[in-house]
């Protein structure tokens, strides 16, 4: 069940009506079964495995609390193996096998499994083991719910793509629970909608347009013809997922859950660090917060700290995804980011002139790092590469009017950036706030893709 | 002595009010800070006082605000919604080569063509139904009658019913409406009550009043869930046609001020394929054709075996319960008025086929019986069943066309008697 469907819409329908107008008594329960059924929607049998990892980590917490010393480091390591051997059999399995028998020289599919990825298990593994971490840290009070904890690795507007949300927000916000005040009921409409706009307008109209390039890459010569598919490609990615987090934050806030930022208008970072301040923030803070911090950081020496930098960011490409591709995407970046360290980038702020150059090289600098998220394969990857940088121009694939509301987006995003207009909207006159919301039903009705309905791209990892 | 008293007084007023700024603080800490689960677990409900008093002092906006706000968005939702698509507003810059453009371009040159009387008679169809308007315009002085065509290539009755609303809204512009038929029987071939093009065709002609009508038309759900959307959302049906527009506004332009400017005068002096399919031989007890066109290609007579040879429908009677909906439709919508419904029975083809259904039932001859209608004879066209006159299996060509104007227009005249004079 996609949240860009009418489906969904009338799910969590049912989903506000149960909610609300319930015994006060049903309410985790109605977000349970709701969870568990939205997940069951797209395949039932993998239930079993959210609930598999749901109970080991919660007995896992609880083992932790109740003992000291080895034993609880013991249930730790075993609540980690458990989570990445799930993670690494239906995620790595098959580009682990393929990538040995490359090497060998065997026969292409000579140990590859059939198997099925099942829809966020990315996400929730992640969500999980952080929660494990935080109660071994002491950071975390183990709960004793079971049913608490089942709503928390399943609660359905974050469980197949986040944002990947700390036990401590959550449980704050479940245990405290309050009935969303009415700013936050206009900002959950608003956010709802503006994200099904984002991806049901935006990012699928580039999607159209990146699609035609990178299925067809030869057909397509020449710089422009390149540079347009990529920048399609770009735009498409981040409005699919940022409207995906956008739909996610919303639904929770009317569900009377804060959900935190995740996007904030990374296309306008003045550099890699700063982008990724700003993209993909709940991922970023799990890396920081468990994978580099605890491979030292910055403590260690300029040396260790680029080679926890380059760590971090190889395995967080290959979080994304089981290629090659993903490994040189975050490979890419943490050259980047180390790169940035060792010039001291973003230390001074410059002149605005400069600024907004910086702006522009930044983006084109993930622009190229998108080359080998978006294309199929590496042969793909470098083909476009080379013809990103050729002589022959070619043509633009990008349509004028499509050109005209990502500049609109953009002009948007720098207001937002300057004024803070979005908290402006919310508090804003009745007539001025249905105006928007009327002016984004319009792009839904005109400007979306009638007759097919894309998924996210982040719903594959 | 009373300052030292005032001053005393000023320092308990600020004690007191320093442990209530830090029993807050200590409330806040605990409420916001902890994720610690409290004792008593299940979430506190909105009814209860202190909830609903704590989120209220904390919103700038109340319940009844955020219900304003949402019937301000459906408010103001519907009102440009029906501005811009119930309206001729966007209907009128549709792309003139859509099935909605094409439609719509043709109701808007007959709705602004000027009568030269009240003798006119319009025919409705599909591309079968090849009048000439310039050959039965020739023949107006004897038959006292002048036809106009607004047949519209892949449109079924359910359309020609909205299409002659849309075109005659009063029920006086014209004297009779001549309605096409393949055979006077209800025979079934094909579920035209399923037919989407329809959907495409209707959007700009269907009124809110419409929805349950015509959603209830189609057979299943998710075809009159697309109905209700037509008739309601119209924008979201003219998505794809907006998007052409932003992308191509100058070229459409043009084509849209060709249309309005000559498409009347082309279609007038239209001369259609001269081709035939003359040598056509089929052999109808061994249900094989035994001669082909000689000049015929291979997809061509891949096309003429495919829709001759095609086998014997079950008969189901859904045909029948189609045709008296919309062609009962028709004759409601004239009853009472001056306008009469003509049925005539279409050449049927190059080459007949002899009819295949044991159950005969003729919703048409039902009409006709009880004077709601009136049948034309239906060997009137029998002439033109030559392979000769068509240029497929169903299309007449030029000549044929021809022909045809000249029989319909002569037997439209007998049929409708002594015209009108104008101002009678």
């Amino acid at each position: 069940m996609l949240f860009n469907t009418l489906r969904f819409f009338i799910f969590f329908a049912v989903v506000l009506l149960l909610f609300y107008l319930g015994p006060r008594s049903w309410r985790k329960t109605v977000l349970l079964i709701a969870s568990y059924y939205f997940y069951m929607s797209w395949n039932a049998k993998f239930v079993l495995l959210l609930l598999t990892l749901t109970c080991i980590d919660y007995f896992a917490a609880l083992w932790i609390t109740s003992s000291a010393g080895r034993v609880r480091r013991l249930a730790l390591i075993t609540s980690l193996a458990a989570n990445l051997s799930f993670l690494g059999f239906f995620k790595y399995y098959n580009f682990l096998a393929g990538s040995l028998v490359q090497l060998m020289g065997l026969p292409e599919h000579s140990f590859m499994l059939s198997i099925v990825l099942p829809v966020g298990i990315s996400f929730h593994t992640f969500q999980s083991m952080s929660y494990v971490v935080d109660v071994y840290r002491g950071e975390q009070e183990a709960i004793r719910n079971p049913l608490d904890y089942a709503l928390f690795i399943a609660f359905f507007p974050q469980l197949v793509a986040g944002p990947i949300v700390r036990a401590r927000e959550f449980f704050v916000d479940l245990f405290h629970w309050r009935h969303p005040t009415g700013d936050e009921v206009l900002r959950g409409i608003l956010l709802t909608l503006m994200g099904l706009t984002k991806k049901a307008v935006l990012a699928d109209q580039f999607a159209g347009v990146a699609d035609r390039y990178f299925n067809n890459i030869a057909a397509n010569p020449g710089s422009l013809t390149a540079w347009s598919g990529v920048v399609a490609f770009a735009l498409q990615i981040y409005f699919d997922f940022s409207g995906y987090t956008d739909m996610a934050i919303g639904i929770a806030l009317l569900l009377g859950f804060h959900f935190p930022v995740n996007f904030r208008r990374p296309y306008l970072a003045q550099n890699i660090t700063d982008f990724w301040h700003r993209w993909h923030i709940s991922l970023s803070r799990w890396l920081r917060d468990y994978l580099y911090i605890s491979l030292g950081g910055n403590r260690g020496g300029r040396l260790r700290t680029y080679r926890n930098l380059m760590l971090t960011m190889l395995l967080g490409g290959l979080w994304h995804g089981a290629s090659w591709n993903f490994v040189i995407w975050g490979g890419y970046h943490g050259a980047l980011l180390s790169i940035e360290r060792i010039l001291g980038v973003g230390k001074q702020d410059p002149g605005s002139h400069i600024r907004w150059t910086r702006v522009v090289l930044t983006f084109g600098l993930v622009c190229i790092g998108w080359v080998f998220f978006r294309a199929a394969t590496l042969h793909d990857s470098f083909q476009v590469l080379d013809a990103m940088f050729s002589t022959t121009l070619g043509t633009n694939l990008i349509l004028p009017w499509q050109l005209w509301m990502a500049a609109v987006t953009l002009l948007l995003a720098v207001a937002e950036e300057k004024q803070g207009w979005f908290e402006g909207l919310v508090k804003a006159p009745a007539m001025v706030y249905a105006t928007a919301i009327v002016l984004l039903l319009f792009c839904l009705e005109l400007l979306g893709l009638t007759g097919k309905t894309v998924p996210f791209v982040y719903f594959q990892f | 002595m009373p300052q030292n008293e005032l001053l005393l007084r000023r320092a308990e007023e600020l004690v007191r009010e320093m442990e209530q700024v830090l029993a807050q603080l200590r409330a806040e800490l605990t409420s916001q800070g902890s994720a610690v689960a409290p004792k008593s677990e299940p979430m506190p409900h909105p009814d209860d006082e202190a909830s609903v008093h704590d989120a209220q002092s904390r919103s700038r906006y109340s319940a009844r605000d955020v219900a304003w706000r949402v019937v301000l968005v459906v408010v103001l939702f519907c009102a440009i919604e029906a501005a811009a698509f119930h309206t001729r507003f966007y209907a009128n810059q549709l792309r003139p080569d859509t099935t909605a453009g094409s439609m719509l371009m043709t109701l808007t040159l007959e709705q602004n063509r000027k009568l030269a009387g009240p003798n006119q008679v319009l025919a409705v169809g599909d591309s079968r139904m090849g009048i000439r308007t310039r050959v039965t315009d020739r023949l107006a002085p004897e038959t006292g009658y002048t036809l106009a065509n607004i047949a519209t290539p892949g449109a079924y009755p359910r359309c020609w019913y909205y299409m002659l609303r849309e075109v005659d809204p009063d029920r006086n512009r014209y004297a009779a409406v001549v309605v096409p038929v393949p055979e006077l029987e209800d025979d079934d071939w094909g579920d035209y009550s399923s037919s989407e093009v329809d959907l495409h065709y209707l959007v700009p002609l269907l009124r809110v009043s419409d929805a349950y009508d015509f959603s209830r038309s189609f057979p299943t759900w998710k075809l009159r869930w697309r109905a209700l959307r037509a008739v309601f959302l119209k924008g979201l049906s003219y998505n794809v046609d907006f998007q052409d527009l932003l992308s191509n506004y100058e070229s459409r332009a043009k084509a849209l001020q060709w249309n309005r400017e000559e498409l009347g005068r082309t279609r007038y002096n239209y001369h259609g394929p001269t081709k035939s399919v003359a040598g056509l031989q089929v052999d109808w007890a061994a249900h094989k054709i035994t001669q082909y066109p000689p000049d015929s290609t291979d997809s061509e007579r891949h096309e003429l075996a495919s829709q001759l040879l095609r086998p014997t429908a079950i008969y189901t009677g859904g045909r029948a319960i189609y045709r008296r909906l919309w062609f009962g439709r028709i004759i409601n919508y004239y009853r009472g008025s001056r306008t009469h419904v003509i049925f005539l029975r279409m050449p049927r083809g190059p080459v007949v086929r002899p009819y295949p259904f044991s159950t005969k039932s003729s919703v048409l001859r039902e009409f006709a019986a009880h004077g709601q209608a009136i049948l034309l004879d239906e060997h009137t066209f029998d002439e033109l069943e030559r392979p000769e006159l068509f240029m497929d299996h169903m299309h007449l060509n030029e000549a044929g066309c021809e022909r045809f104007s000249e029989l319909l227009a002569r037997a439209v005249g007998s049929a409708l008697g002594l015209p009108r004079r104008a101002g009678s």
